[in-house]
């Protein structure tokens, strides 16, 4: 029996989202003590509202994360692909054309990025913070930092993206779920992904045993930067407007979430799972703190405490599993 | 010794030909460093080859550039009587030539399994999505790494950190001779390994000799590489030092070559 219960133990142990979800569900209880307020339907449909933005984010960054590299100029692709929308839409472009326009040109960016990273071997970290300030500064320049609305009648396209469905659900929380599900099963199920696993752990022993290192890594930030397009283009269609300064702090959110999920900042490990969980997460101590009355500054100083107890909690479960 | 001006024109179309791997002034650089120069090596069909030399030979560099892990900045190699451009060991893996590496072996937080097949991956599916078939590769490494002696081991899922330095080693090896065709070449096999576990490895060595296969095996020890070889090549500050037949020599003068003294 003593040994049927520890055998459930190292199998519980072993799945890589136990860390997050029993953080979330302590987090999620806390809040409910808090207010009554938040355990409603409601509140949670506008919670995953706003996750389900983050969310995508997280799971290309975090997809990203695995293979070993990093991505910070996620915040800033997620407003220049719905900026370029808008700009299209407003000089009469259909909405889909503009909408496939701006998905190329956030592939265009994250293929960049990952090409000077191969290319001169300059961390990751640095080269998207450098095209984090270079496209947040065009942005900035091209829109004179005023929020651009779109005005067009076309919003049909829209609102499949980011409109509402049913229940006040949002499309976006339909597309945050499919990637989830997506990016999972190309993880945990394909050759693809055993590949992504492999370069992010021992890029050496990946190249010897033959695959692509530069390749996977390169197709990892052309996915990442096309989730934040798409993520920003969820918010384009909520608000039929984009600011340009939107989704700055995105990317260190995103990387949170991906690290409440069990991603090690080290490449090698992490869960899409995880990712989702931990945006939701970051998304539950949002909504939780405010409603609990507490005044909005507190929210960062939360998701800081968070993250490092579930960094902490993360690492010991993966030594004691994984090694 | 012997270089390749050495020898006449047809002398050395008929090595081409006839050998399995057919290594000629084949140079490699790091920046300034040369780690290779001009180093002829060759390998005959079944033939098994000990690879000796000081630390720092050039001794794993010379089977990386052979199996196209580095790409040579001179000379040229034949591989089945055709002259090479392996981009990468997947090409060299393609065409039956397969690596245990002394240091680029396995991923440490990927699984025993995943491990095992890693860019040889088994999936299952359709023409439009294929998905790896996890329950056969658990199937097959399990029951390859138990031919190789690797019993104990009972979980595919568990990451490979959790082994021991031999356990590691012989998933390598294990994994090698796995899906080994034609060339196995085995860099250090036995550095970690205990001396019921080395002497697997030197029975795995002849097993893969009667099945035809050829074999490199680079190792420090003389007296292993003289129990399994049917040739040595020692090298030298990165160059062709010796190159002597089972019969002219024994695991005392091999010594003395390695170390430069002869
Ligand atoms: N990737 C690399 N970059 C720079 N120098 C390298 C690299 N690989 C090998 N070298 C250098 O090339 C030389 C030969 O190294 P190599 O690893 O081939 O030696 P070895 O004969 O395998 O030695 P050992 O018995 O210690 O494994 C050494 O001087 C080494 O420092
Ligand atoms: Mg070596």
């Amino acid at each position: 029996m003593k040994g049927g219960i520890r055998l459930f133990y190292s199998r519980l142990l072993r799945v890589k989202e136990i860390g997050s979800l029993s953080g979330l569900l302590i987090i999620i209880i806390i809040f409910s003590l808090l207010s009554g307020k938040f355990l409603t339907r409601e509140n949670f449909i506008g919670i995953f509202t706003i996750t389900s933005e983050l969310g995508i984010i997280a799971i290309g960054v975090c997809f990203l994360m695995i293979a070993g590299e990093f991505d910070l100029s996620v915040g800033s692709v997620f407003a220049v692909a719905p900026m370029i929308g808008a700009l299209l839409g407003k000089i009469g472009v259909p909405m889909v054309g503009a909408f496939f326009v701006s998905l190329f040109a956030s592939a265009v960016i994250g293929y960049f990025n990952g090409l000077i990273v191969i290319k001169t071997g300059i961390p990751s970290f640095i080269v998207t913070l450098g095209a984090m300030m270079f496209y947040r500064g065009v942005l900035l320049a091209v829109s004179g930092g005023f929020t651009i609305t779109f005005m067009g009648e076309d919003t049909a396209f829209l609102d499949a993206l980011g409109g509402k469905i049913f229940m006040g659900m949002r499309a976006s929380g339909i597309w945050f779920i499919a990637a989830t599900i997506i990016f999972s099963i190309v993880l945990n199920n394909t050759k693809y992904g055993n590949h992504v696993f492999a370069v992010g752990g021992n890029p050496g022993t990946a190249k010897a045993l033959g695959i692509n290192v530069n390749r996977v890594k390169l197709i990892n930030f052309v996915l990442c930067s096309v989730m934040a397009g798409l993520a920003g283009f969820t918010m384009f269609g909520r608000f039929h407007s984009i600011d340009p300064t939107a989704g700055s702090l995105h990317e260190l959110e995103a990387i949170a979430s991906a690290v409440i999920g069990g991603a090690l900042l080290t490449g090698g490990y992490g869960s899409i799972v995880g990712a989702f969980i931990g945006a939701f997460l970051i998304g539950v101590m949002r909504s939780g703190l405010i409603l609990a009355g507490a005044p909005s500054y507190w929210y960062q100083g939360f998701i800081g405490v968070v993250l490092v107890i579930s960094v902490i909690i993360n690492t010991k479960i993966r030594k004691a599993v994984a090694g | 010794m012997t270089g390749a001006a050495s020898i006449t024109q047809e002398e050395r179309d008929k090595k081409i030909r006839e050998y399995l791997v057919y290594m000629e002034n084949v140079t490699v650089r790091f920046g300034k460093v040369v780690a290779l120069r001009d180093v002829n090596f060759s390998v005959k069909k079944n033939e098994v080859v000990g690879l000796l030399g000081d630390n720092g030979a050039g001794k794993s560099t010379l089977i990386k550039a052979l199996n196209g892990y580095h790409q040579v900045d001179g000379g040229e190699i034949y591989f089945n009587g055709e002259r090479t451009n392996f981009q990468s060991p997947r090409d060299a893996r393609d065409v039956g030539i397969e690596t245990a590496y002394q240091d680029l072996a396995l991923v440490n937080l990927m699984s025993i399994s995943r491990n095992f097949f890693l860019g040889r991956e088994l999936v299952m599916g359709n023409r439009f999505f294929k998905f790896l078939d996890k329950r056969k590769m658990d199937e097959v490494a399990a029951h390859s790494l138990a031919e190789v002696g690797l019993r104990n081991i009972r979980e595919m899922h568990e990451t490979v950190n959790f082994l021991s330095g031999g356990e590691r080693q012989a998933i390598a090896i294990g994994r090698a001779s796995y899906f080994g065709a034609k060339l196995l070449i085995l860099d250090e096999p036995t550095a970690a390994l205990s001396v019921a576990e080395t002497e697997w490895v030197l029975r795995l060595v002849s097993e893969a000799k009667e099945k035809g296969l050829s074999v490199i095996i680079i190792t420090h020890n003389a007296y292993e590489a003289y129990e399994v070889s049917d040739r040595f090549v020692v090298l030298q500050h990165g160059k062709n030092y010796a190159d002597l037949k089972r019969e002219e020599t024994n695991a005392k003068e091999l010594i003395e070559v390695i170390a430069g003294r002869k």
